[in-house]
C-alpha cells in the first residue's frame, strides 16, 4: 500500500507494512496504538523534506491462524 | 460489482496482502498518478504539548445518525462527515466496503484513535483535540477524484484552519 502514499504525496507520512484496516494495530492493544502515534508525532517534528515517508519497522507477526496475530513493536 | 463482491474482495486483500499490493499498484497508476503536482508543506515549529490536533480518517467513520457513505456508486463517495469530539464510540459506525473493518468495528481506535488522543491530552502530551474531526470514505475514483481534490478536501482544510488546528493525523482504512 506504500504506492498509494507515494502517489497521494502527503507532506509527511509513516508507513507500516500491516494489513488493510489496521493502521494503528489490533483492537484494544492500546500500547501498540500509542507506539504508532509516537512514531507519527515524531515524524511531524523530524521530517524536514516535503513528501518524506518513514518506514516504521514494526513487524506484523502472524501465527497459523491469520487472525491470531502478534505485533512486535521492537525495532529491528 | 455488487456490495457483496466488494466485501469479499476486501477480505481477500486483508488475508492476502500481496493481492492488495498488486491491485494498489494498478489503481494508483490509473487513478491518482499525476493528480497531485506539488507536495503541500507547512513548517512545524510548535511544541506538541501546545498543539491542537485533529483526526481526518478515510476509513469510512461517521455518526450513526449521519447519512452513510454511498456504497452503490462504484466510483465511491467524495463527501465527508463531521464527527464531534464529544461523540461516544457507540455513536460511531463505519461504512466502507473496500476494506475488512471487522476489527475496527470492535475497536474504532485502530482507524480513528480518538481515545488515544484523549489520553495523550490527559498526559499533557498534546495541547487539545479539535472539537470536530472528519471522516471520509477512501475509495474515490473517476470524476469523484476531482470533487475530492477541488471541493471537499479544501472545505475540510478550511474548517481545520478556522478551528486553529496545528496538525492533522490522517488515518487510512
Amino acid at each position: 500500500m506504500r504506492k498509494f502514499t507515494e502517489e497521494t504525496k502527503p507532506s509527511r507520512a509513516i508507513f507500516l507494512k500491516w494489513p488493510l484496516g489496521h493502521p494503528l494495530g489490533e483492537p484494544f492493544k492500546d500500547k501498540q496504538h500509542n507506539a504508532v502515534l509516537r512514531e507519527a508525532f515524531n515524524a511531524l517534528k523530524t521530517i524536514k523534506e516535503p513528501g518524506t515517508i518513514i518506514d516504521v519497522p514494526f513487524r506484523w507477526k502472524r501465527d497459523d491462524d491469520w487472525r491470531s496475530v502478534t505485533i512486535v513493536t521492537k525495532k529491528t | 460489482m455488487g456490495r457483496l463482491t466488494n466485501k469479499l474482495i476486501a477480505k481477500l486483500f486483508t488475508r492476502f496482502p500481496s493481492l492488495a499490493e498488486k491491485w494498489v499498484k494498478n489503481a494508483a497508476q490509473s487513478n491518482i498518478q499525476g493528480q497531485v503536482e506539488d507536495i503541500p508543506w507547512a513548517p512545524f515549529n510548535k511544541e506538541l504539548k501546545d498543539c491542537k490536533i485533529a483526526i481526518v480518517t478515510t476509513a469510512g467513520v461517521h455518526l450513526k445518525t449521519q447519512k452513510p457513505f454511498n456504497m452503490e456508486d462504484p466510483n465511491g463517495d467524495p463527501t465527508f462527515r463531521e464527527i464531534p469530539l464529544d461523540a461516544s464510540k457507540q455513536d460511531l459506525m463505519i461504512t466502507h466496503d473496500y476494506y475488512d473493518h471487522k476489527d475496527a468495528d470492535k475497536d474504532i481506535n485502530i482507524v480513528f484513535p480518538i481515545d488515544r488522543l484523549k489520553e495523550m491530552k490527559d498526559r499533557n502530551e498534546i495541547g487539545s483535540i479539535s472539537g470536530i474531526n472528519f471522516g471520509f470514505m477512501g475509495h474515490i475514483q473517476g470524476a469523484h477524484i476531482d470533487t475530492l481534490v477541488n471541493e471537499t478536501a479544501p472545505q475540510v482544510a478550511k474548517k481545520l484552519k478556522e478551528m486553529q488546528v496545528d496538525a492533522v493525523l490522517l488515518t487510512p482504512g
